[in-house]
Formats: C-alpha cells, sequence, structure tokens
C-alpha cells in the first residue's frame, strides 16, 4: 500500500456524466468481484458440505466463513490497490513518454 | 493528535506523516501506561466503584480533549478534514467509525446465540460477520475511489453533481438521514447500556452522559476533530476486544492468539451440547418451560376470565398473608404482583402472547440455541419439515448477508471517510487499511464466542444457584432481558437450559465470566463505548450535514457565510443527537436488529442508483428519481408490512405473509433489484441525444 504521496490530479467536481471507463479496470473489477462472489456467496451457499472436510481441526465450512473468507476480502482489495496503482503508473509512463515524443517536433 | 496548519508537498509532507506517527505512537504508550497503572492500583485495592467510573471519565474526556483541539470552523476542514488524513489513520478512523456498538457489544453475543447461520426466523450468526467485512470489496472497487474523483462534500452531493436537478439531491438526503437515525439510535442505546451498568445510574442518566461525549467531538471539530478521535478511540476499542479474548484463550488453551487455536474447542462444544441435549436435567428444564407456555396458551384462550382469575389469585395470595401476619416483604412482593397484572384484555394478551412464545422458545433443547458450529438449521437430507427448515435458514443467511454488503457500499458515514483521503489512490488505499483494521478485530468475534461459549458449558453449568457470582445479578438488574437465571427444575443446580444470556450482554460480561480482574471490565466497557461514540460521531455529523447543507441551503440559494452553515449545521447537529437520544430512551429494539434495518434501507436506496451512476453514462435524473424511489419504498414497504402495529392501522394495503421465505431484516434483497430495474428502465425510456464521450483513464 502506498504511503501519503501527492499525485497531482485536478480536483475535479465534474465533468459529469462519467467518463468512459478504461477496459482493463473493468476487467479487473470483473474478475476480482468474481472471487468475492465466489468465496463469501457461493461458499455459504454449500457450507453444509464443506463442514465434512476437517483440516488442521477446522471444519471447512467453518473456517471458510470465519476467517478464510475474510482474509480473501482482503487479499482482493489489495490485489486491486496494488494493480490500479500499477495501470496508472503505465498510463503516466505512456503519457510521459508521448510528451517526450512529441516535445522536439514542436521545437 | 492534530495536525499542523497545512501540509505542504515533498517534504512537509513526509514531516508532517512523521509528526503523526509520533504523536500516535505516544498515544498508544500513554494508554498502555494507564492500563498497567490501573491494573497496579486495584491490586492496590482500589475499590470496583471507582474503576469502571474511571474509565468511562478518563476516556470520554480524552475524546473530548482532542474534540476541543481540533475545533474548527473552516468548512473544508469541517466537512472533509481538509482532505489530508494519510490512508493509514484514514483506515483506523473509518474502522471505529464502522464498528459500532453493534460490532463491538453484540456481534459475539450474535455468535455465541445464534452459532453458524442462526434459525430460520432470525438469520444471523456469521453473515453479520461476512457482510460487514465482504462489503468492503465494493466499497473499494464500486464507490469510494470514484467518488473521491469527483471532489465531493457529501454523498447527497454525488446526485446533486453526477445528475444535477433538485430532486435526485433530496431523495438522497432524506434517504441518508432515514437510514443514519435509525443506526445512531442503536449506538446511542449502546452507550446508555454501558454507561448504566458501570456507574450504577440509570438507563436514561447513562445515555445523557454518553451524548455528552459525543456532542464534545463533533460538535466542535466537525469531521478533523471527528477523524482523530476516531483513531484514539480505535486503538481503546482494539485492546479493548483483543485482551480480554487473549486472556480467556490462554487460560483455556495455553495460547494467546485465539483466532488461531480456538478450531480444538469446536469440537470440546459439540461434545459437550451432545452430553447436554442427553441430560435428564435439561429435559426437566425443558418440560418446565413447556408447562410455562400450555398455561399462558391456555389463558389465552379466554383473556377476560383468565385475567380475573389471576387478579383473585393474586388478591386471596395479598389477604392470606396479612391474616398470617406474615413478614412485611413478603406481603409488599405479593401486592407488587397483583399492581403488576395487565391492566386490561388487550394488553394481557399482548403480554402472555409475548410470554407464551418466549417459553415456547425456550422449551427447546439447548435453550433454543442451534448447533454451535452446525452450518444452517434444519438437514437436506430429512423429512419434507427438515428440507424445509434448511433451504429457509440458508436462504434467510445467505439474504442477510447481501445486504449487509450491498448496504456497506451504501452507508453515507462511512463513504464520507474516504472524502477525507488526500489523493484517489489514497481511498482506495484507505479502504483497505480499513479492512484490515476490522479484521483485526473480526476474526477474533467468532473465537471470543466459542471462548465464551466452553466457560458457559463447562464451568456455569452444573454449579449451585448458592454460589452464583455476583456480576449476574448486577446485570439482571440493568435489565432482566439481558441476562435471567432461574432455577426452573429447582433442583438448586444451573442448567444450560436455565441461563438466557442477551446478545448485547456477552462481550460486555465476558471478563467477569472468565474470572479476569475487574480492569479489564473497565477496559471493555470503555471499548464498547469507544465504538458506539466513534459510530455515532459519524453518524450525527452525516445526519446534520444532508439537512442543513444538502436540503435548506442547496433547497433555495440562502445568503450565508460558510462559517455561517458550520455554525447552523452544529446546531443541528445538536437537535439531531437530542431527538436520537429521546428514541433511545424508549428501548425501541436490540441493537442488532435496528442496525441491520438501517443496513437494508441504505443498500436499497442508494446503491443501485450510485453504481448505476457511476458505471453506466446511460442513467438519467427521472431514471436515478424513479430507481431511488423504488428501491427505498419496496424496503420500507416489506419492512412496515412485518410490524405488528402497522398491521393493525392499514392491513389491507401491506404484503400479505413473506416472500419467498425473506425475513423483513433482509428487505434489501427486494429493494436492490427493484431499484436496479427501475432505474434502468426509467433512464432507457427519458434518454436524450448521446453526447460526445471523454475518454480519461484516472481512477
Amino acid at each position: 500500500m502506498q504511503p501519503l504521496k501527492k499525485i497531482h490530479e485536478p480536483e475535479l467536481a465534474g465533468p459529469f456524466p462519467p467518463d468512459m471507463h478504461d477496459v482493463r479496470h473493468l476487467w479487473l473489477k470483473g474478475g476480482l468481484l468474481l472471487a468475492w462472489a465466489l468465496v463469501s456467496f457461493v461458499a455459504a451457499y454449500f457450507a453444509r458440505d464443506l463442514q465434512a472436510f476437517v483440516v488442521a481441526g477446522w471444519p471447512l465450512g467453518h473456517w471458510i466463513a470465519a476467517q478464510g473468507a475474510v482474509l480473501m476480502f482482503i487479499a482482493i482489495v489489495v490485489v486491486y490497490c496494488w494493480a490500479m496503482n500499477r495501470f496508472e503508473r503505465q498510463d503516466a509512463a505512456r503519457m510521459a513518454a508521448l510528451t517526450i515524443e512529441r516535445a522536439p517536433s514542436h521545437g | 493528535m492534530v495536525e499542523p496548519g497545512g501540509a505542504g508537498q515533498g517534504g512537509d509532507d513526509k514531516a508532517y506523516l512523521w509528526r503523526l506517527h509520533r504523536i500516535f505512537a505516544l498515544y498508544v504508550v500513554g494508554v498502555a501506561a494507564f492500563l498497567i497503572l490501573m491494573a497496579w492500583a486495584e491490586q492496590q485495592g482500589l475499590s470496583r466503584h471507582w474503576i469502571g467510573p474511571i474509565f468511562l471519565f478518563l476516556t470520554v474526556m480524552v475524546y473530548a480533549g482532542i474534540g476541543v483541539y481540533g475545533r474548527t470552523t473552516d468548512p473544508e476542514e469541517y466537512y472533509v478534514a481538509g482532505r489530508r488524513i494519510p490512508p493509514v489513520y484514514n483506515g483506523m478512523a473509518a474502522a471505529a467509525d464502522w464498528m459500532s456498538a453493534a460490532s463491538f457489544i453484540s456481534l459475539s453475543g450474535a455468535l455465541y446465540l445464534q452459532g453458524f447461520s442462526g434459525t430460520r426466523g432470525q438469520a444471523g450468526g456469521l453473515a453479520y460477520l461476512l457482510g460487514w467485512t465482504g462489503g468492503f470489496c465494493l466499497v473499494a472497487m464500486l464507490i469510494a475511489p470514484h467518488l473521491r474523483a469527483m471532489g465531493l462534500y457529501t454523498v447527497p452531493d454525488f446526485f446533486h453533481v453526477r445528475f444535477g436537478g433538485r430532486w435526485p439531491r433530496i431523495i438522497a438526503a432524506l434517504a441518508a438521514v432515514l437510514c443514519s437515525f435509525t443506526y445512531v439510535v442503536a449506538q446511542i442505546y449502546g452507550v446508555g447500556l454501558i454507561a448504566s451498568r458501570l456507574t450504577g445510574v440509570q438507563f436514561e442518566i447513562g445515555i445523557m452522559l454518553g451524548l455528552g461525549g459525543v456532542l464534545l467531538c463533533s460538535f466542535l471539530g466537525g469531521m478533523r476533530a471527528i477523524t482523530w478521535t476516531q483513531v484514539a478511540q480505535y486503538v481503546v476499542l482494539l485492546l479493548a476486544f483483543l485482551i480480554p479474548v487473549s486472556w480467556l484463550a490462554y487460560k483455556q488453551l495455553g495460547n494467546p492468539l485465539a483466532p488461531l487455536v480456538y478450531g480444538t474447542q469446536l469440537g470440546k462444544i459439540a461434545d459437550l451440547e451432545e452430553r447436554l441435549l442427553d441430560s435428564p436435567a435439561e429435559h426437566q428444564v425443558v418440560v418446565a418451560y413447556l408447562r410455562r407456555a400450555q398455561d399462558y396458551e391456555a389463558r389465552l384462550k379466554d383473556v377476560e376470565g383468565a385475567l380475573e382469575r389471576e387478579r383473585e389469585k393474586a388478591r386471596e395470595r395479598v389477604r392470606t398473608l396479612r391474616d398470617q401476619n406474615a413478614d412485611v416483604g413478603l406481603i409488599v412482593s405479593a401486592s407488587r404482583e397483583l399492581v403488576a397484572l395487565p391492566r386490561d384484555a388487550v394488553s394481557a394478551r399482548e403480554r402472555w402472547t409475548r410470554e407464551m412464545r418466549e417459553n415456547y422458545e425456550r422449551a427447546r433443547p439447548l435453550g433454543g440455541l442451534p448447533l454451535h458450529s452446525q452450518a444452517y438449521a434444519g438437514n437436506p437430507d430429512g423429512s419434507p419439515h427438515e428440507r424445509q427448515e434448511y433451504e429457509l435458514t440458508r436462504r434467510n443467511f445467505l439474504a442477510l448477508m447481501f445486504c449487509l454488503m450491498v448496504g456497506t457500499a451504501g452507508l453515507p458515514h462511512l463513504l464520507t471517510r474516504y472524502y477525507t483521503s488526500p489523493t484517489v489512490a489514497a481511498a482506495r488505499s484507505s479502504v483497505a487499511w480499513s479492512l484490515f483494521f476490522i479484521a483485526l478485530l473480526y476474526l477474533s468475534a467468532p473465537a471470543l464466542a466459542v471462548l465464551v461459549k466452553f466457560e458457559v458449558m463447562q464451568n456455569l453449568v452444573g454449579s449451585s444457584f448458592d454460589t452464583l457470582p455476583s456480576w449476574m445479578a448486577q446485570w439482571a438488574r440493568v435489565d432482566a432481558s439481558l441476562l435471567s437465571v432461574e432455577d426452573v427444575n429447582g433442583d438448586g443446580l444451573v442448567q444450560f437450559g436455565e441461563i438466557r444470556l442477551g446478545a448485547d450482554l456477552i462481550m460486555l460480561a465476558t471478563p467477569e465470566l472468565g474470572g479476569l480482574p475487574y480492569v479489564v471490565s473497565g477496559l471493555v466497557a470503555a471499548g464498547g463505548l469507544a465504538a458506539a461514540l466513534s459510530t455515532a460521531d459519524g453518524l450525527l455529523l452525516t445526519i446534520s450535514n444532508a439537512l442543513v447543507r444538502d436540503l435548506y441551503y442547496r433547497g433555495a440559494p440562502r445568503e450565508a457565510s460558510p462559517e455561517q452553515r458550520v455554525i447552523l449545521t452544529k446546531f443541528t447537529l445538536l437537535s439531531v443527537a437530542l431527538a436520537a437520544a429521546f428514541v433511545a430512551a424508549l428501548k425501541p429494539a436490540e441493537i442488532l436488529p435496528l442496525v441491520s434495518a438501517s443496513f437494508s434501507l441504505a443498500a436499497s436506496a442508494f446503491v443501485p442508483v450510485m453504481v448505476l451512476g457511476i458505471f453506466w453514462r446511460g442513467t438519467t435524473r427521472q431514471g436515478a428519481v424513479a430507481g431511488m424511489l423504488a428501491g427505498l419504498g419496496v424496503a420500507v414497504y416489506y419492512m412496515l408490512s412485518h410490524v405488528a402495529a402497522m398491521r393493525a392501522w392499514v392491513g389491507w394495503l401491506l404484503a400479505d405473509g413473506l416472500w419467498f421465505g425473506i425475513q423483513p431484516i433482509s428487505a434489501g434483497v427486494f429493494g436492490v433489484p427493484a431499484g436496479l430495474i427501475v432505474a434502468a428502465v426509467v433512464s432507457r425510456i427519458t434518454r436524450p441525444a448521446p453526447a460526445l464521450p471523454v475518454v480519461r483513464s484516472e481512477m
């Protein structure tokens, strides 16, 4: 997680209706939401069946609902932060490269 | 814990951050030193009458001190804390804001009473845990960074900026007030509960005491003061939760890391439950409760006559006691019983129905508690009745989880917390930090429930009524519905079925139950208070901002300087707080149901339209208004349909019975899709000519 870092983005109060969302961001969100649904709703739906498996003294269904899912949620949010920061860095680098390429033609 | 006037860039930022870290470390050391000092003082013989009030008074004073120190009338500071709270502290503040009295006081209790999933009539258990953490995935990905990128001040602001016009904003503001008010009542109820137990004052006075603490923070300083008090409160509430859990785990299992080791106790509890199910004494208790329930049922067949008979019986008893020249105390208690009888047939019917239901409830094995680690009641391979029981329990469990998750993404007081972060990236990591800080406590909550249950089953059950610890009587005095122990089968021993613990009690009584020093009780109470106060602060600020900023000033252009607006907001906050205290003093319901209801409301009112507004450019103003009204309308309608008083009033209008067997508490299950569909359809119909798209890759 990155510490306090001022990125000089405009404090925009619009323009709205919203901008188009980057397709990569949407795929990332979609994938992570799928993982979220699997670990919460699907796992809870089959909790009774999972309860039969006992791993290291824990009935699996209970463990997932009490701890595993929460740890998974944290992982999902952290992955999202990391990936988004990475996308933003890539975009910034690409923008920088574009301006450098363009600069000589102007000068 | 207050930041310097203006944080600059680069080097200043670093210095600012270090300054915050230093102050925070000093504060943590201070809290620890205070705890050690109190523990030492208790050993030296400091009376229990002093420990509780000292804890309450000192912690509230610290919060108030931070509130006074962070006072401000600058609007940017008052509404969004100057937008420069670093993610770690923002996460901590959000965690404290999030973990309310419901999390701290009631969650472990609910897990104790409901086990894995609760029953079909009252889903719960781990659904609360999953719902209150899983929702953050939605907040992180779908909502918080997008709202932060818009540079807003309140949640209704989003509807104003995105959709324009008056109605989206007005409806959003009213919905924010509605769900936050329901929520804040539950918090203030929790404050009253703790204060009255620890200081021995009346419940109502306890409420007023706690209210003073809330107001000192939020009244003076707005978001800035609240942020730093919440950070301070988080430290207290985390310590207050982890110390008793670790202590109990160490006592029972020899390892203080409770979440890692409590699995073995699950097996032991299953064995104890089996033994209790076979125990003849427990069967006697069940039979005794059954007899009582049948007695009430018989009375209900002829309410008038039964009431007359009961009165006659009570009068007869008083008369015979007088004739015998019996002890005055006996006569007084007999006449008090006579007075306590219902006044008329209507109230008699109401009370007896309740008593009958309660007794039937308790006339079940294990006092009506489900097996602790069994997922869902009933049996998927059993008789048709059992199969249906299983199906309905599971459905209600999933429904409640859904409402809590989606509600998390819609509760205004949480979302405004992410407005205070410096950048969009910081808003994202703030959410991650919040979830981390919340999980620290939530991973231990099921452990606590298991450890307490083991303690009760192993040590309390089977002990003699003469040697009952004194704390039980003290709690029973605060409110009989919190704790009652009665020798129903008359053998002088405590049976599991004879103990009834309220969900709101278990955490607060844990230290006494486990035989921990009284300092820990004081700390737990202080933690519960911190949890309730921090949430109440955030909620009150949200309500007053919605009323003043979004309804009053945006409603019509009014001449007012920003300072005047802030002052008006402060006074609105004061009156809202008093109103909430008044409602809480009526003790409308337990904490958990109130809180869950406000989640369902927030989920249906905000989330569908907010998500559509952020991700679908085609959402129109009319669509937003229709979607919010439909979502909120369906949720409120379904909830009110099952309130007895409403049924008597306008019964013909209301939904008959349950839809798909879903309990009214999870009304959001119907509200959210209704809002989504209506918003989408109406937007489609009222769609304007397409505008040119602008691509922006941030966020």
